[in-house]
C-alpha cells in the first residue's frame, strides 16, 4: 500500500513537474490535473496546480494562447518558453543530484525491505 | 450552457474567492481566469465537481499568494481596522454628548461648553431646546486622520510594501 504522501514534498517539485509535462505537449489548466493524475499524482487538486500556473506564467516560464473548442468555453493552452526550458533543465539537474543524496542517506538509514 | 444553479454555484465561490484574493496584485485578472478554467472544468466533469476540486476558496487564496514569495500588504484589513477605530471614537463621543445632556437636564437644564483640541462644542438643555454644536478646527481633523491611519497602516502591514522577492529565486515579472 502506497504511503499518504506529505503535500510539502509534491508542492517543491510541482512547478518542474508542470514545466516537464507542458515540454511533452502543450495543455490547459484541467488537463495538466488529468495528465498529473494518470502519472500517479492523484492526491493533486486543481487548486494546487493553477496558483502555479499563474506564478509560472508571471515569471515568464510559461506563455498561454487561448484556443477556441466545440466542446465547450474557450481553453488557455500553456507551453514552456525559452525561459521555462532552461529553468526546467537546471531545476531537474538540481533534483537529480539530491535525489542521489537522499537516496545514498536513506539507504544507509531505513531497514531493507525482506522479500 | 451553464444553469442558473450551475451559474450561482460558480458565481459564491468566486464572490468568496475574490475577497480572499483582494490584496494580490491583478486579482481580477486572476478572478477573470479562474472563471474560465472553472467553465473548461465544468464542461467537462460538472460545476459541482469543478468547484470542489478548487477546495476551499480561501486556501486557494492562500496558495496564489503563497506563489509570491514575498508577504503583500493587506490594505483591505487596513481600512476595516481604520474604520472600526474612527468608529469607536465617534461612538465614544455621542456616548459623552448623551451623557453630558443627560446630566445637564438632571441638574435643572442650562448650556455647557467644552474646549478639546481648539475645538470649542456647547451643550445647550433647557425647556425650549436640546442641541449640541460644535465649532471644528484643523487640529480636529489631524486627531480623526491619525485616529484612522495609524490602525490602517498597522492593520495593512504596510512594511510588507517594501519587502523584496528572497534572493536566488525568479522575480516576478
Amino acid at each position: 500500500m502506497d504511503e499518504p504522501r506529505d503535500p510539502q514534498l509534491l508542492k517543491g517539485v510541482l512547478p518542474m513537474l508542470v514545466l516537464a509535462l507542458l515540454t511533452e505537449r502543450e495543455s490547459y489548466g484541467y488537463e495538466l490535473v488529468t495528465r498529473l493524475h494518470e502519472s500517479g499524482l492523484d492526491d493533486l487538486s486543481a487548486g494546487t496546480l493553477y496558483p502555479v500556473l499563474n506564478r509560472l506564467e508571471r515569471d515568464g516560464q510559461i506563455s498561454s494562447r487561448l484556443v477556441a473548442s466545440s466542446a465547450g468555453p474557450a481553453r488557455k493552452y500553456y507551453l514552456p518558453t525559452d525561459t521555462g526550458a532552461e529553468q526546467l533543465w537546471s531545476t531537474a539537474r538540481a533534483w537529480q543530484q539530491l535525489a542521489v543524496t537522499v537516496d545514498h542517506l536513506l539507504a544507509r538509514a531505513t531497514p531493507k525491505e525482506t522479500s | 450552457m451553464t444553469s442558473t444553479r450551475d451559474t450561482l454555484v460558480r458565481e459564491l465561490y468566486l464572490m468568496r474567492f475574490s475577497w480572499a484574493m483582494q490584496d494580490f496584485p491583478k486579482d481580477k485578472q486572476v478572478v477573470r481566469e479562474l472563471r474560465s478554467e472553472i467553465d473548461v472544468a465544468a464542461s467537462e466533469v460538472g460545476m459541482r465537481q469543478a468547484v470542489a476540486d478548487l477546495g476551499h476558496p480561501r486556501v486557494l487564496a492562500d496558495g496564489y499568494l503563497s506563489e509570491l514569495r514575498r508577504p503583500v500588504p493587506r490594505w483591505t484589513t487596513g481600512a476595516v481596522w481604520g474604520a472600526l477605530a474612527v468608529g469607536a471614537v465617534a461612538y465614544l463621543a455621542v456616548a459623552y454628548a448623551i451623557g453630558t445632556m443627560d446630566t445637564i437636564g438632571q441638574m435643572g437644564g442650562g448650556t455647557l461648553e467644552r474646549a478639546f483640541l481648539g475645538a470649542t462644542t456647547t451643550f445647550t438643555h433647557d425647556d425650549d431646546a436640546m442641541s449640541v454644536a460644535s465649532t471644528f478646527t484643523w487640529q480636529v481633523l489631524v486627531f480623526y486622520a491619525c485616529v484612522f491611519t495609524v490602525p490602517f497602516l498597522l492593520g495593512a502591514r504596510v512594511w510588507r510594501a517594501w519587502a523584496k522577492a528572497p534572493v536566488g529565486r525568479p522575480v516576478a515579472a
